[in-house]
């Protein structure tokens, strides 16, 4: 049965997307799409009942499979210099020939690992990551069905390319999946290429000039991580002679050791984490359709990263590798929290806000002490489903008016309510406590509280900072939002887009932020085990629960009896306003008025931070291989 | 959950509130004396918060009335947290959670004085946040423990293990109690530029339960700053009288910074010294 | 209890919103000396606030012209109920020496309802704050009937 299981969340979307290709007609594809939601979230499901497991299918375990890995070692690096080539690009080029070199060596240089033990391992962390995939994604996925109609009819495209993309799309959860569960390094990597060769491909679906150059972008920030991840692995196989995951993060094998190659394996995975000074690929994503932002951003692509981290996570205690991961993830946090906040371009501030995310989980893996690992755990996860919604609301409301400028967003309340209001409850989950993000974020800091090193004390005031500029950012995004309609005009409009495919995965994902933000300590004792320090230590998160629902239950009753109150006339200086948007001036007439907010560029702005933070992450992430090294 | 603690968050719930409106009135009072004015009754603030209780006017949005209840529902739980000795650090992103909700509802208003102010508001949340998290760090660090009962059990005053917390902590208590040279949202007196900035467009029985909400994060700031000198009841409540003083004597004899200086110099300086002495904790 | 607690501090809290409908600035250098620690007002509970939504009386100096009545009214509009509005000067309470004048209406009571008069040219800091009173004890009146 786990092996059903297991075959049916690599499998199935694999398949499923290959079915897809051949399908012209909408109606088979929205059914194939669905369908495939319906059995990862099964089998999804149905492997956390079994969970903690270990398993060994045939399609993952045998000779034929572990061939196919080694092969794909060489194809994807291949198929990489093929579009290098095509596309005239030199970095993509040189990391494609180093990615072959490497390959070459681990084949013919070196000894056979010795074979793993079982080919798949389910603990708590790669159970977190399947959950994520097969709901979360698939969610996004059926969100994409209308999108993607709409955009096409928005490009004016001759012949539907949705085929394509729905293929690719579907394969990515599969691969996701693969990688989750695989105990083996070599397996792992095979499908840690497949997904930037997905990344890359969605990224440029439009084909556009930015489309494809941001394509490319991802490509050869990912082959680079990618290098550092072979360069790990093999490095890995010629000290220890082995590729079992499970076998390798046992604090005992690296007593004494160099940890160069898990420092290596750490830097591909802030490269995948799109951490800085990498973030320009996930920014880049932006200009994909908003499913593709949305899956790269929540559920999958990102989150490889943070999961290889959080794997090698128990050998990092203690350890100086370890303590210059966590300043490089909490400079993360604070840089890339920073940098939200100068924008104005919603799809930008949650493309930076995933970065800082990421990094505050990260740190959290560099700090390594269960408490740590426990509350990244709950990160990923929280944050899988939170950024998620917020994505999809940004997308929609981004299709309802035209723009994705959060001063074109102002009061869109009144326009699109059900999908600001999602958006509104997401940005409020990412820092509202109980909810979960901001539980993990105190877990975190409490965690590092408890390391007796005076250098995670700068990573903890990082988070100190990092934590207010989150607050500020996402309360001025709701904010505006929900800003009063006294300013700027109102235009009748609704979205091309309300059906039930697009608002039920907002209202489902919403349903799963808020409600898993509130379980948090439950989830943590599912995916953990009993034992695990968290379980203990929420004794203050019941009564706050509580408080909340009072609060809830109050606020709502009272806005039930004001929403039907008629509202009062705008406080302009005493000056009277005869319709929205404008007050009555001198000579009788409607003065118009405008409104923005302060977005602080001074202190903010784009380029100078980006460069600053940028240097200092680098200079963090050179200090971790470095320091490994010596 | 034990009786005791029961009893101590009941009383957390309801003392808590009740002594923030009393500091609100002592602050008029010496503020008043300060001016050689005689002021208004000790009690002042409790008739305002009754009067604006019975006041009859139309809200400036429908979100406001829910916002208003959420920060109160947050400001007290911070209370109740305190009380029952609970973790501070929680404490913390409860009451900043009660600010944010007070932003928010500015946002939600008509008038743009409104949002200028939860513009403000944002940057003050900014400005003093980083520097009462690292605080609330230090303390914790000091005393062994994040959970308020262990840091008032500590050994001897913190104080003097904390000497560079104090420039921070008085910035926090400036900006918490709305007061000059930091009343950048919120202004205290009229004529100015931002009229009542975040609270503009709250009134009537909104904006009275605000205030209650306001009273209830003084408590918990003041309580936070006399963990400074926590050897007894009586000593931590004149450690928050001295913070309460210094603030109402800088309140007078200052003029109002703008939100850049406040981000730009007051913050970074206040926050380096708090690292300061977090660092040279951690180094003993 | 906690009715008349509510009761009492109706007036025990008046916050004043100083409008200056185009005085002389005579008047209203006169309701701020008010404020000052010779005359010390806040003794009474009395604040001065910039916001219509928060203020309980309507302070006005000067007189109405085609101009500012709207604004007048506006901001009288925009104050919560119960609340009281005090005319201060010659000007507030008829128009004074204006009343001819072509673009003025007259006094405060052409445009919204006045509870109290205040003469005088500047009207004293000590009659201004008998209005206060006087206004205050209206008010309990008001509410008494209204009960």
């Amino acid at each position: 049965m786990i092996d059903v299981y297991i075959g049916l969340l690599v499998l199935w979307p694999v398949a499923a997307g290959l079915a897809s290709l051949g399908q012209r007609s909408p109606a088979t594809r929205a059914a194939l799409v669905m369908a495939t939601a319906a059995v990862l979230a099964a089998a999804a499901v149905g492997l956390a009942t079994q969970a903690p497991l270990t398993a060994s299918p045939a399609f993952l375990a045998s000779a034929t499979a572990l061939h196919v890995a080694q092969a794909a070692a060489f194809l994807f690096p291949a198929f990489f210099l093929f579009q290098g080539l095509k596309e005239k690009h030199a970095l993509v080029i040189v990391f494609a020939l180093m990615q072959l070199a490497l390959a070459a060596f681990g084949e013919f240089g070196l000894a056979a690992p010795a074979a793993v033990q079982t080919a798949v391992a389910v603990d708590g962390l790669a159970l977190a990551l399947v959950l994520v995939v097969s709901l979360v994604g698939s969610l996004i996925c059926i969100f994409a069905l209308p999108y993607m109609k709409h955009h096409e009819e928005h490009l004016h495209l001759q012949t539907s390319r949705q085929p394509q993309f729905f293929m690719i799309l579907l394969a990515f959860l599969g691969f996701m999946n693969g990688l989750a569960l695989s105990n083996d390094l070599h397996v792992f990597s095979a499908f840690y290429e497949a997904t930037t060769l997905c990344s890359f491909l969605l990224i440029g679906h439009d084909q556009t000039a930015e489309a494809k150059q941001s394509g490319l972008r991802a490509l050869w920030m990912n082959s680079m991580g990618g290098v550092f991840l072979h360069a790990g692995i093999l490095l890995i196989q010629k000290q220890h002679g082995l590729a079992d995951i499970q076998a390798l993060v046992n604090p005992a094998l690296w007593s004494g050791m160099s940890l160069l190659p898990l420092a290596l394996l750490a830097v591909a995975g802030c490269v995948k984490a799109a951490q800085l000074p990498f973030q320009a690929w996930l920014l880049g994503a932006m200009v994909a359709p908003t499913p593709v932002s949305a899956l790269l951003h929540s559920s999958t692509m990102v989150k490889v990263g943070v999961f290889l981290c959080l794997r090698l996570a128990p050998v990092f205690e203690g350890t100086t590798t370890g303590r210059i991961l966590t300043l490089a993830g909490a400079m993360t946090f604070l840089g890339a929290s920073a940098l939200a906040l100068g924008q104005s371009n919603a799809k930008k501030i949650l493309a930076y806000s995933t970065a800082a995310n990421l990094g505050l989980i990260i740190a959290c893996a560099g700090l390594g002490t269960p408490l740590a690992i426990a509350a990244g755990t709950v990160l990923l996860v929280i944050h899988a489903a939170t950024k998620g919604l917020l994505f999809l609301c940004v997308g929609d409301m981004e299709q309802a008016i035209g723009s994705r400028d959060l001063e074109d967003l102002r009061a869109v309340i009144a326009k699109t309510p059900v999908t600001a209001l999602a958006a509104v409850a997401g940005s409020m989950a990412m820092i509202l406590p109980p909810l979960g993000m901001l539980v993990g974020k105190w877990a975190v800091l409490e965690a590092a509280a408890a390391s007796p090193v005076p250098v995670v004390v700068i990573a903890m005031v990082m988070m100190a900072v990092g934590s207010a500029l989150g607050v500020v950012c996402w309360v001025r995004f709701s904010g505006t939002l929900m800003s009063g309609v006294a300013v700027g005009p109102q235009p009748a409009h609704t979205s091309p887009l309300s059906t039930g495919l697009t608002t039920g995965p907002i209202l489902t994902l919403l349903a799963g932020a808020v409600g898993l933000g509130m379980a948090a300590p439950w989830l943590n004792a599912l995916l953990l085990g009993q034992g695990n320090p968290l379980a203990g230590g929420w004794g203050l998160l019941p009564p706050l629960f509580i408080v909340a629902m009072l609060g809830w239950i109050i606020g709502l009753k009272v806005l039930g009896r004001q929403s039907q109150a008629r509202l009062a006339t705008p406080y302009l200086g005493g000056l009277p306003q005869a319709q929205p948007g404008s007050y009555v001036g001198p000579l009788g007439r409607n003065w118009t008025l405008s409104e923005g907010n302060e977005y602080a560029t001074e202190f903010f702005g784009e380029p100078k931070l980006t460069r600053l933070a940028g240097i200092v992450a680098l200079a963090l992430l050179l200090a971790l291989v470095g320091g490994a090294l010596l | 959950m034990n009786l005791n603690t029961f009893s101590l968050a009941l009383a957390g719930l309801v003392l808590a509130p009740l002594l923030g409106g009393v500091v609100a009135g002592v602050d008029r009072v010496v503020t008043a004396r300060l001016q050689s004015r005689l002021g208004p009754p000790l009690l002042q603030p409790f008739y305002d918060v009754g009067k604006l209780w019975s006041k009859v006017i139309a809200p400036a949005s429908h979100w406001q009335g829910l916002f208003v209840r959420w920060a109160l529902a947050a400001s007290l739980a911070s209370d109740v947290l305190l009380a029952a000795g609970g973790d501070v650090l929680m404490c913390f992103f409860v009451q900043a959670a009660s600010a944010s909700f007070v932003a928010l509802g500015a946002f939600c208003g008509s008038s743009p004085y409104s949002k200028l102010g939860a513009q403000r508001e944002l940057f003050q949340l900014l400005a003093y946040e980083p520097v009462f998290m690292v605080a609330i760090l230090c303390l914790a660090k000091a005393a062994g423990g994040f959970d308020a009962l262990s840091i008032m059990a500590a050994q001897g005053p913190l104080l003097f293990k904390l000497p560079l917390l104090v420039p921070g902590l008085v910035f926090v208590v400036l900006v918490k109690l709305r007061k000059s040279p930091f009343d950048i949202a919120a202004s205290h007196h009229m004529h100015q530029e931002v009229v009542r900035g975040v609270y503009t467009d709250y009134a009537g029985r909104d904006f009275a339960l605000l205030e209650i909400a306001h009273w209830a994060d003084v408590t918990v700031v003041l309580w936070i700053c006399s963990f400074l000198w926590a050897t007894g009841p009586v000593q931590m409540l004149v450690t928050g009288l001295v913070f309460l003083f210094a603030a109402v004597v800088i309140d007078n004899i200052s003029a109002r910074l703008t939100w850049r200086t406040m981000l730009g110099r007051v913050a970074p300086i206040t926050l380096i010294l708090a690292t300061a002495n977090l660092v040279w904790l951690y180094l003993e | 209890m906690f009715g008349s607690f509510l009761k009492t501090s109706q007036v025990k809290s008046p916050w004043l919103m100083h409008f200056d409908c185009g005085s002389c600035n005579g008047c209203d250098i006169e309701t701020l000396a008010c404020l000052t620690p010779v005359y010390d007002v806040e003794r009474f509970g009395v604040i001065n606030v910039g916001n219509p939504r928060h203020a309980d009386v309507l302070v006005v100096t000067g007189t109405v012209n085609q101009r500012n009545a709207v604004i007048l009214k506006n901001i009288y509009d925009q104050m919560p109920t119960p609340k009281l509005v005090i005319a201060i000067g010659a000007c507030g309470c008829s128009g004074g020496v204006f009343r001819e004048a072509p673009n003025v209406l007259g006094g405060i009571d052409k445009v919204i309802p006045v509870d109290v008069y205040v003469p005088g040219c500047p009207a004293k800091p000590e009659a201004i704050m008998d209005a206060v009173v006087v206004g205050l004890g209206k008010l309990k009146g008001i509410l008494e009937a209204s009960k």
